[in-house]
């Protein structure tokens, strides 16, 4: 006999949940609330399938999207939770592919512990509106301290993903973030007196230094600017900084005035 | 009166060589863990010790010295004592002097500089516990 199809709840059903998980934040509502969605998740996670990742992979990281919408709704907007949720499960799909591109050269163990310290890290930044210490991410990962710092700055030894990449929704590079700001960033070539090394940085690695040196913002700020971890804008800040000193030693000498 | 603080010290030694500045950073990211530094506060002092640590390894051929460095683990904060370092930032009429304070003031909390009695100049840099 075939087994009865498992019940979808109706739309008041979903919605009571989310008012009680939004009191209570039992567990045992939200397993249920991730239960109901189930079929959201394993529908997205099909819609990448095909490259290259087992579909389990997929669905896991799906599951974590869908964690995070879940955590973040408010039922009280006129908005329905598929609709909210769908941008953020993509989103987590997209960052994990993102991920992978970016540290394809590092072992398999290191890369998927990198992953899942970017995951924790962005949650964490987002619940707790600043980024973490070591061990916090710890905690947050299972992973002890050392192993924590060796996967942050394996990350950081891997190859520097394009600043073209498109950001995590999916909708726009850093460049049509940023803009293009040429005269403020004239003068902090001026200011800084860099002989015009700040023309050899690309639009887009100006705006990055411009809006952590000048402007102020830290990495995290900008990175939820972005809508890119803040391990990814570690990675291209430093880059930058290095062109831009190795640029200026080259046209200038060292010690030179 | 000063009461003195109770501070862990660390001691490093290293080649100015490329290689040895992933060892920096390895050493200063797991003693910013150990402050409590976020994420966001330990790469601006990482980045802050690789500025200096570059100009080091520019010049590291021309002496071929071991460069020290300090670290000082206090409650609230780390600081970091880089040793003859070769990069004298308060002479602003170097472009490349300009840069690296710019730079360096833009993400540390508190930074001095004087001339050591045997060669180059002593950075200190502090970075303290986000409130």
């Amino acid at each position: 006999m075939p087994d009865s199809p498992r019940k979808t709840p109706s739309r008041s059903e979903i919605r009571a949940l989310f008012v009680s998980y939004t009191e209570t934040r039992d567990p045992k509502v939200k397993n249920a609330l991730v239960d109901a969605h189930m079929d959201l998740v394993h529908s997205l996670a099909r819609r990448f399938a095909n490259r290259g990742e087992p579909l389990d992979d997929l669905v896991q990281v799906a599951s974590i999207g869908l964690l995070k919408a879940i955590d973040r709704f408010d039922p009280e907007r006129n908005v329905q939770f598929s609709t909210y949720a769908v941008p953020t499960i993509v989103g987590e799909l997209k960052r994990y592919f993102r991920d992978r591109a970016s540290t394809i050269r590092l072992p398999r163990g290191l890369r998927e512990r990198t992953y899942k310290l970017n995951a924790a890290i962005q949650q964490y930044s987002q619940e707790h509106g600043r980024p973490p210490n070591i061990s916090e991410i710890a905690a947050a990962t299972g992973i002890n301290e050392e192993e924590v710092i060796e996967g942050l700055e394996g990350a950081e030894a891997s190859s520097v993903a394009s600043l073209d990449t498109t950001s995590d929704n999916g909708e726009m590079s850093l460049l049509d973030v940023l803009g293009d700001d040429d005269r403020a960033l004239a003068n902090l070539d001026e200011r800084l007196s860099l002989a015009g090394s700040m023309s050899n940085l690309d639009t887009r690695e100006q705006s990055l230094i411009y809006l952590r040196f000048v402007e102020g913002l830290s990495q995290t700020e900008i990175a939820e600017r972005l809508g890119i971890s803040q391990m990814h804008v570690s990675r291209l800040l430093r880059r930058a900084l290095m062109i831009l000193r190795q640029d200026l030693v080259a046209s200038t000498g060292p010690h030179s005035a | 009166m000063s009461i003195e603080e109770k501070a862990d010290n660390v001691c490093i030694k290293v080649e100015p060589t490329e290689p040895m500045a992933r060892i920096i950073r390895l050493a200063t990211a797991a003693l910013a863990s150990r402050v409590g530094l976020n994420l966001d506060q330990a790469d601006d002092l990482n980045t802050a010790v690789e500025e200096v640590f570059r100009s080091i390894i520019v010049t590291g051929n021309e002496t071929a010295d071991l460069f020290s460095m300090r670290y000082r683990v206090l409650q609230d904060r780390l600081e970091v004592i880089m040793e003859s370092v070769p990069l004298d930032l308060s002479d602003q009429s170097s472009s490349v002097n300009r840069y690296s304070r710019f730079v360096i003031e833009s993400i540390i909390d508190d930074l001095s500089d004087m001339p050591n009695p045997e060669k180059g100049f002593d950075i200190h840099m502090v970075k303290y516990l986000a409130n």
